[in-house]
C-alpha cells in the first residue's frame, strides 16, 4: 500500500509538472496549446541522449533539459503563435497541433522510432523501509516536482519578471497599457511552460521509457487534469494531476486494498482493472463537466478550446 | 579497324544481354512496423529483411520497397493492396504484429500472394489460408516449450501471467494457461495489459497479493521491459519465464544488468559465431552494418526472406511457384531448418535463455528441436 501511494504521489507530481506548464501558457494567451504533450517528447529524448552521452544523473542534466526546452518553448511561440495573436483561439489551437506534429516528427527522424531510456534523476534501485520497498526514482520525481513548483512560485509571486508575467494572464490588455512587453511575457511562459513539460519528460523517460509518440497521451492526459482541476487554475491543475493519477494507480488497485469486496462481489476485480479503470477516468471526466463545469477548483466557466 | 570495333561492340552488346536475360527482376514489399510502439522489433524485422536482400542468391535483380506499417490494424492490408499492384512483385514481407496480418490474410488470399510474417500470434496459421507462411514457431510450439521448461526444468507450477492485450499477447496467455494447466499447474493471476499502458503498479501489487511462485509474461518490447523494469525496482524476487522479446538485445539495453538478473525467455533463436561459416557471415555482416547484435525478429525475417528468394533463383517465377515451393520445401538457415507443417508454419525449434545479471546478453540453457503442441 505504500509503495502504492508513493506511485499515486510520484506520478501526480509528475502530471502536475506538465498541468502547471498548460495553464500557464492558457492564462497567459487564452488559447490551448496542444504541442504541449510534444514538449514532453522532446525533454524525454534530450534527457535520454545527454544521460546515455554523458552517463550522468537526471538531476544534474536537468539544467540542460530545462534550458533546452525553454529555448524550443519560445521558438514554438514565435512560429505557432505570434503570426496568429489576433485570430480567433481556434487558429492558435490548429497551429499549436501543427507544431506538435512538427517536433515528434524531427525527433522520430533525429532519434529513431525505438523507445529510449533516461537517466534516473538520482539513482535506481529501491529503499526498504520496514516492509516497504520504496522506490528512489519515485521518491526523487515527488522531491524534483516539489522543487520546480516551489520555483516557478518563488518567481511568479516574489519577482519583477513573475509580477509581470501574472499580470499578463490576468489582462492582456491592461498589462500592455501600464507598459509591459506582453509578446516577451508570453514568450517566456511558453519558454517556462515547455521546460516544466521537458522536466516532465527526463522523468517519464527513466520511468516509463519514451517515444515519439508518446506525446497524444501526456497530452490527454494534461488536458483532462487540468479541465478537471479548473480551467486556467493553477492549484486546480494540480489537484486535476493528483486525481488522475489516483484514477491511474489507485483505482486498479481496489481489489488489493478491498481484499473483502473481491469476496462479496466476484466481477469486482474486472470492474478495477488497469483497462477498466480508464472507463473511470473518463466517466468521472464527464461527471466534473456536468456538475461542475468550471473544475473543481475553477471559478468561472470559460471557453475549453 | 572498324571491323574489330564492331566486332568489339558486339560481343559487348551479345554479352550485356546475355547477363541481363540471366537476371530476374523482383519486386520484394518489406511491410513492418517502423514508428509505433512496435518499432523496436519492426526495426529489427527490417534490418533482417534487408540483410537477406544483400545476401540474395546471384541474379537476382531485386528492389526492395519498405513501407511502415505502424500500429493500426489495418496498416499492413492497406501496405499489401497497394503492393500487389506491381507485377514484379511474388510475395511480401508481412509484419511481425499477428493483429495486422489476420487482417492481411484476405488480401493475401483474393490476389494469391504469399506473405512471410515472423509472428508467434496463433491464429494467423489457423485461417486455412495457403498464402501465409510463419516464420517464427507458432505459440502453440512456442508455449509448449515456454512451460516444459517452467514445470519440468524448474519445478515451478502456480504462475501469475502478464500479457498485452494485442492478439500475439492473449494467444500467448492462451496457450500458457492451457498448457500449464494440462501439466498440472495453476494461474493464480492473470492481467492483460494494453500496448500503450505505462504504469502499471496496481497489476504488480495484485501480482505480489496472488503470491505466484514464477511469472510468465507474453509481451511486446517496450512494455516487457516496463514490466521487468518495476518488477526490479519493487524488489519482487519471483523468477521471470517471459517471451522472445526480452532476449532482444534491444530490449535488453532499455535495462540494467541487474534489472534482469534470474530473467528467463523462450526464443527462436540462439546463434554463436564459429558455428558454421552461414552464421558468421550473418553475424558479421549485421553487426557491421547495423551496429547491433540480431535478435529473433531479425534472425526469422532474414532466413525466412533467403528462403523466398532461393525459392525464386530456384526457377520460380510466379506467386504461386513461391507458395508452391515454401509449403513444400526444406530449407536449412542459420536459426533452424525451415519446413512447413501444411499450414504455412515454417519453424519449430525453440530455446530458452537466461541473464545472469552481470550483463545484458543472455545465456543458452535449454533448446527445444521438432516441438509439437500438447
Amino acid at each position: 500500500m505504500t509503495q502504492l501511494l508513493l506511485n499515486t504521489l510520484s506520478l501526480g507530481a509528475a502530471y502536475s509538472l506538465l498541468a502547471i506548464g498548460f495553464v500557464l501558457v492558457l492564462n497567459a494567451t487564452g488559447a490551448v496549446n496542444l504541442a504541449h504533450g510534444s514538449f514532453v517528447v522532446v525533454g524525454g529524448f534530450l534527457a535520454a541522449s545527454l544521460g546515455a552521452m554523458l552517463k550522468l544523473p537526471g538531476a544534474i542534466v536537468l539544467p540542460v533539459v530545462l534550458s533546452g526546452m525553454m529555448l524550443i518553448g519560445g521558438l514554438l511561440s514565435l512560429a505557432a503563435y505570434y503570426p496568429l495573436r489576433n485570430r480567433p483561439a481556434v487558429s492558435v489551437f490548429i497551429s499549436t497541433i501543427s507544431m506538435g506534429a512538427i517536433l515528434e516528427t524531427a525527433t522520430l527522424l533525429v532519434f529513431g522510432p525505438s523507445p529510449r531510456v533516461g537517466p534516473p534523476i538520482l539513482s535506481g534501485g529501491s529503499l526498504r523501509v520496514g516492509d516497504a520497498v520504496l522506490n528512489v526514482q519515485s521518491l526523487s520525481t515527488i522531491v524534483l516536482a516539489i522543487a520546480l513548483v516551489a520555483l516557478q512560485y518563488v518567481i511568479f509571486s516574489r519577482t519583477v519578471l513573475g509580477k509581470r508575467l501574472r499580470a499578463v494572464a490576468e489582462d492582456r490588455e491592461m498589462a500592455t497599457a501600464l507598459g509591459v512587453n506582453v509578446n516577451v511575457m508570453i514568450l517566456i511562459t511558453f519558454g517556462i511552460s515547455a521546460a516544466l513539460a521537458g522536466a516532465a519528460g527526463l522523468i517519464f523517460a527513466n520511468t516509463f521509457y519514451i517515444t515519439p509518440g508518446d506525446g497524444e497521451a501526456y497530452m490527454i492526459k494534461t488536458y483532462v487534469a487540468a479541465t478537471m482541476g479548473g480551467w486556467g487554475s493553477l492549484r486546480g491543475a494540480v489537484a486535476g494531476a493528483f486525481l488522475v493519477a489516483a484514477f491511474e494507480v489507485l483505482v486498479p488497485s481496489l481489489p488489493v486494498i478491498l481484499p473483502w469486496a473481491v469476496g462479496a462481489l466476484p466481477s469486482f476485480g474486472a470492474l478495477f482493472s488497469p483497462t477498466a479503470s480508464t472507463i473511470w477516468l473518463y466517466l468521472a471526466f464527464l461527471v466534473v463537466l456536468f456538475f461542475r463545469p468550471q473544475g473543481l477548483f475553477g471559478e468561472a466557466v470559460q471557453q475549453r478550446a | 579497324m572498324r571491323l574489330v570495333g564492331r566486332t568489339v561492340f558486339a560481343a559487348a552488346l551479345l554479352l550485356s544481354w546475355s547477363a541481363s536475360a540471366e537476371e530476374t527482376s523482383l519486386t520484394v514489399p518489406i511491410i513492418v512496423p517502423i514508428t509505433g510502439l512496435l518499432a523496436l522489433e519492426g526495426t529489427s524485422q527490417l534490418n533482417g529483411a534487408n540483410l537477406a536482400i544483400a545476401h540474395a542468391p546471384p541474379g537476382l535483380k531485386i528492389k526492395a520497397q519498405t513501407v511502415d506499417s505502424g500500429t493500426a490494424a489495418e496498416g499492413g492490408a492497406n501496405a499489401l493492396e497497394r503492393a500487389v499492384g506491381d507485377k514484379n512483385v511474388d510475395f511480401a514481407v508481412a509484419p511481425l504484429f499477428g493483429t495486422q496480418v489476420l487482417a492481411m490474410l484476405p488480401v493475401a488470399l483474393e490476389n494469391k500472394m504469399p506473405i512471410l510474417a515472423p509472428t508467434g500470434t496463433g491464429p494467423v496459421t489457423e485461417q486455412g489460408n495457403p498464402y501465409m507462411f510463419r516464420l517464427y514457431p507458432h505459440d502453440a510450439i512456442s508455449k509448449a516449450a515456454h512451460i516444459r521448461y517452467v514445470v519440468d526444468e524448474l519445478k515451478l507450477k502456480r504462475a501469475a501471467i502478464l500479457y498485452n492485450t494485442t492478439g500475439y499477447g492473449q494467444s500467448g496467455f492462451k496457450y500458457m494457461s492451457d498448457y500449464l494447466s494440462k501439466l498440472g499447474g495453476e494461474v493464480v493471476f492473470s492481467e492483460g495489459v494494453d500496448l500503450t499502458a505505462k504504469e502499471i503498479s496496481a497489476t504488480l501489487a495484485k501480482l505480489k497479493a496472488a503470491k505466484p511462485d514464477v511469472i510468465l509474461i507474453q509481451m511486446h518490447s517496450a512494455s516487457i521491459a516496463m514490466v521487468i523494469k518495476q518488477l526490479a525496482a519493487g524488489g519482487v524476487q519471483i523468477p521471470v519465464v517471459g517471451n522472445t522479446t526480452i532476449a532482444m538485445p534491444a530490449t535488453a539495453a532499455l535495462l540494467q544488468p541487474s534489472d534482469l538478473k534470474g530473467v528467463c525467455a523462450e526464443s527462436a533463436w540462439w546463434l554463436e559465431k564459429g558455428a558454421n561459416p552461414m552464421t558468421d557471415r550473418f553475424l558479421d555482416d549485421y553487426t557491421s552494418k547495423f551496429g547491433a547484435m540480431p535478435d529473433a525478429y531479425a534472425i526469422q525475417q532474414y532466413d525466412g526472406l533467403m528462403m523466398a528468394l532461393t525459392a525464386v533463383k530456384s526457377g520460380a517465377r510466379s506467386a504461386e511457384d513461391v507458395r508452391r515451393y515454401m509449403s513444400t520445401s526444406e530449407y536449412q538457415g542459420v536459426a533452424m531448418s525451415y519446413k512447413s507443417d501444411g499450414k504455412g508454419n515454417l519453424a519449430h525449434s525453440v530455446v530458452i535463455v537466461c541473464y545472469d545479471g552481470s550483463s545484458l546478453t543472455p545465456k543458452l540453457v535449454k533448446r527445444y528441436d521438432d516441438v509439437v503442441a500438447y
